[in-house]
């Protein structure tokens, strides 16, 4: 390192020490000229380096560097230096040493003799070779926060020692330089932010390109998706076979966002790609499930409705892999008729359909419509702020039948989709019509909601430990007598309860025994009985919570799965001050009319 | 929740009892996975099964996947009323191979 030049006679004088040769000490104009260097810097890093030199030599010091608090907290980085050792990327424990003192004070500190200081850290000097005598530390505040803290090492030449005023033209030079880092932060995170934006836009259009073209009207299947977010975990497909014949199905892939888009874009292929030679969607749909098992982890799972449609005479091949029962509906007589789920989800178990895969069961339309669709529509909020539910679907149906099906679709999206507000899931509805009927349909008049009274059942704090299950499922079916839920509902809601407990004790708790309580509160609301269960966690993710981010469910595919199986309603909503999560279940009680 | 493994004929029956759930699945799970090292035939008789979750429907799955790979023979016998729940909203009371007796079952494979 050259050292800089010092004149001997200013020696005795710390005011005026360190003046270079044939010029004045200019604070003010160091100050000025540097400020502005930072304020016009792209990146803090690359000024860091040339103003470290120059704050160096002017005050006449061996070395100094410039250190910033790590992104976990944890630690203070060396970014950049000037001297003989070259430390840049060195990391030493936050709040430790002379420069974590100056951190965690916000003060700035003059050590004239770092051997009488307790903490001075002589680790670095062993690591360099180098000796550290004297230092002088500002830190980099800004606002409330503290970046970090510049050092300057080692006075040259008189008695070596620095002086406060050298200590003020630091702390000055360091809130510039405070202030640029967190220019740089934030223009960085903006350019982030837009690029994350953009990148998403790029994911949804793709998917969009995965979903089929626009059927013609005189085509007998139909299809509509709209994402909740940019980006969908619903699908649907529909693929003509050189014989006429036509394959189709609808997805929903347990979770929203990004994962639960890429699985959906994975699953939408294998299908187009298997379908092309299977003979039947129980073989098909059995394929999939293999495949997705062979690499799908984190306890994402996909239901399924796939088909087979033969147009020349109306019937077709279904296969529901735990998908909501598409409803076949007769416009002549009004009835509804449900197909419900003979196979699993698939991505839960591998290898477990027989040689000819899942069962099919053999539909005839006879006239009728086949409505296929996810839970983004049973669940919708309607105009009047409750729960579509499968009636309203119904309903809906029936209100639209006589409209033509492309239409129609969007007829049924739009009651649900209202203008301006995004949806809480993703929605998809698939029909398949038999093109002999024109259908025509009288209006049924959807159920105004009711009105909702509380009324508290119960509140349990429990342990979250695999050991308090039982007892958890105790209270729970005690809870659902007392609100008296039929027989055959006690032994459901106890299981969805248990679920919803053991996810957090595997998940959130990871296991350990004494990593917090669960609390659960039994509620009457209105028809309905509604358990609150809540833990003391991490939030699932605080970054995020959006109303219609709370379906997120952690992983557990089957168990995730048999709690949507038997409520009306499973979801993360905000938690309260001082909760980690609340996992909401809704489910309706019979009323006396039905 | 206790479970008791009877060799009928060559065939293990492994009778569970009780509740099969997070805090007692692992050792059903190990149960199964043992019988598969000894036993070529295994009914796994679920009569007096008052409760079971997804943990313990994925240790029978795993067995059964395992029965499979090798060419034995697994199959469920006795499903009480709570088990065939879980396994009908799992849809995998068309997966797995149910006989309404311990009997029928050994019958069957016989």
């Amino acid at each position: 390192m050259q050292a800089p030049q010092i004149t001997p006679g200013d020696e005795s004088s710390p005011a005026t020490a360190a003046k270079a040769p044939g010029e004045e000490r200019d604070h003010l104009g160091l100050i000025a000229e540097m400020t502005k260097e930072f304020a016009a810097a792209n990146d803090y890093k690359a000024v860091a380096h040339t103003a470290l030199e120059r704050i160096t030599k002017y005050v006449g010091a061996e070395a100094s560097s410039l250190f910033l608090v790590s992104d976990a907290g944890d630690a203070l980085v060396c970014v950049a230096c000037y001297g003989p050792v070259d430390i840049t990327g060195l990391s030493i424990p936050a709040a430790t040493g002379v420069v974590g003192r100056c951190v965690v004070s916000r003060k700035g500190l003059l050590v004239r003799d770092v051997a009488k200081d307790k903490d001075f850290g002589a680790a670095v000097d062993e690591k360099t070779g180098f000796t550290t005598r004297s230092i002088l530390v500002a830190p980099l505040a800004f606002g409330k926060e503290c970046l970090g803290a510049i050092e300057i090492i080692n006075r040259i030449g008189g008695d070596g020692l620095f002086n406060d005023e050298e200590l003020v033209l630091l702390e000055t030079l360091a809130r510039a330089a405070a202030l640029a880092i967190n220019n740089f932060r934030l223009t960085h995170k903006i350019v982030q932010q837009e690029r994350d934006r953009h990148e998403l836009e790029l994911a949804a259009e793709i998917q969009r390109d995965l979903l089929p073209q626009p059927s013609t009207r005189d085509f007998p299947i139909h299809g509509i998706n709209i994402p909740a977010r940019s980006v969908s975990g619903d699908f649907f497909d529909i693929l003509t076979l050189p014989d006429g014949r036509i394959w189709f199905n609808v997805g929903d892939v347990s979770g929203k966002g990004m994962n639960a888009a890429l699985l959906m874009a994975k699953t939408s292929s294998l299908f187009r790609c298997l379908a092309k030679s299977a003979e039947h969607p129980g073989q098909l749909l059995n394929a999939i499930n293999n495949e997705l098992c062979e690499t799908n982890s984190r306890g994402m799972f996909v239901t399924m409705v796939g088909g087979l449609f033969d147009p020349t005479n109306g019937t077709m091949r279904l296969t529901n892999a735990g998908h909501e029962p598409p409803l076949l509906f007769d416009a002549r007589t009004e009835r509804f008729t449900a197909v419900s789920a003979d196979a699993p989800p698939l991505g839960i178990a591998p290898d477990i359909a027989g040689p000819d895969g899942f069962p099919v069961q053999e539909v005839s339309l006879n006239g009728g419509t086949l409505y296929v669709f996810t839970d983004g529509l049973t669940e919708a909020t309607t105009f009047g702020g409750g729960m579509l539910g499968i009636d309203g679907v119904r309903a809906l149906i029936r209100d639209h039948a006589d409209q033509a099906p492309d239409l129609r679709l969007k007829s049924i999206a739009g009651a649900v989709k209202l203008p301006g507000q995004s949806l809480r899931d993703d929605l998809t509805l698939l029909v398949a019509e038999d093109m002999a009927v024109a259908p025509l349909a009288d209006v049924d008049v959807v159920a105004p909601p009711e009105a909702p009274a509380d009324q508290q059942i119960m509140r349990i704090r429990v342990p979250g430990r695999a050991d308090r299950l039982k007892l958890i499922r105790t209270a729970t079916e005690q809870a659902a007598q007392y609100c008296d839920a039929p027989e055959s509902w006690i032994f459901d809601l106890k299981m969805a309860v248990d679920e919803a407990c053991q996810n957090i004790i595997r998940h959130a708790y990871q296991g350990r025994d004494d990593a917090g309580d669960i609390v659960i509160d039994f509620t009457r609301r209105g028809g309905a009985m509604v358990i609150d269960i809540m833990d003391f966690a991490e939030p699932v993710d605080p970054e995020k919570i959006r109303a219609r981010d709370l379906n997120e469910v952690r992983p557990g595919g089957l168990g995730v799965h048999l709690i949507k199986s038997v409520c009306d309603e499973a979801r993360f909503v905000p938690p309260p001050p001082g909760v980690g999560n609340l996992f909401k279940l809704t489910k309706r009680l019979p009323t006396k009319l039905n | 929740m206790s479970y008791e493994v009877t060799n009928v004929n060559g065939a293990a029956v492994v009778a569970l009892t009780g509740d099969v759930d997070l805090q007692t699945s692992p050792s059903v799970r190990q149960k199964l996975l043992e019988s598969l090292e000894q036993y070529t035939r295994i009914v796994v008789d679920l009569s007096a099964v008052n409760y079971i979750d997804s943990s313990g429907v994925a240790s029978l799955v795993e067995a059964f996947q395992v029965s499979r790979k090798r060419g034995t023979f697994f199959a469920l016998a006795n499903v009480s009323t709570a088990a065939m729940r879980v396994l009908s909203l799992a849809r995998l009371d068309k997966v797995f191979t149910i006989h309404p007796s311990v009997e029928a079952a050994l019958a069957a494979q016989a």
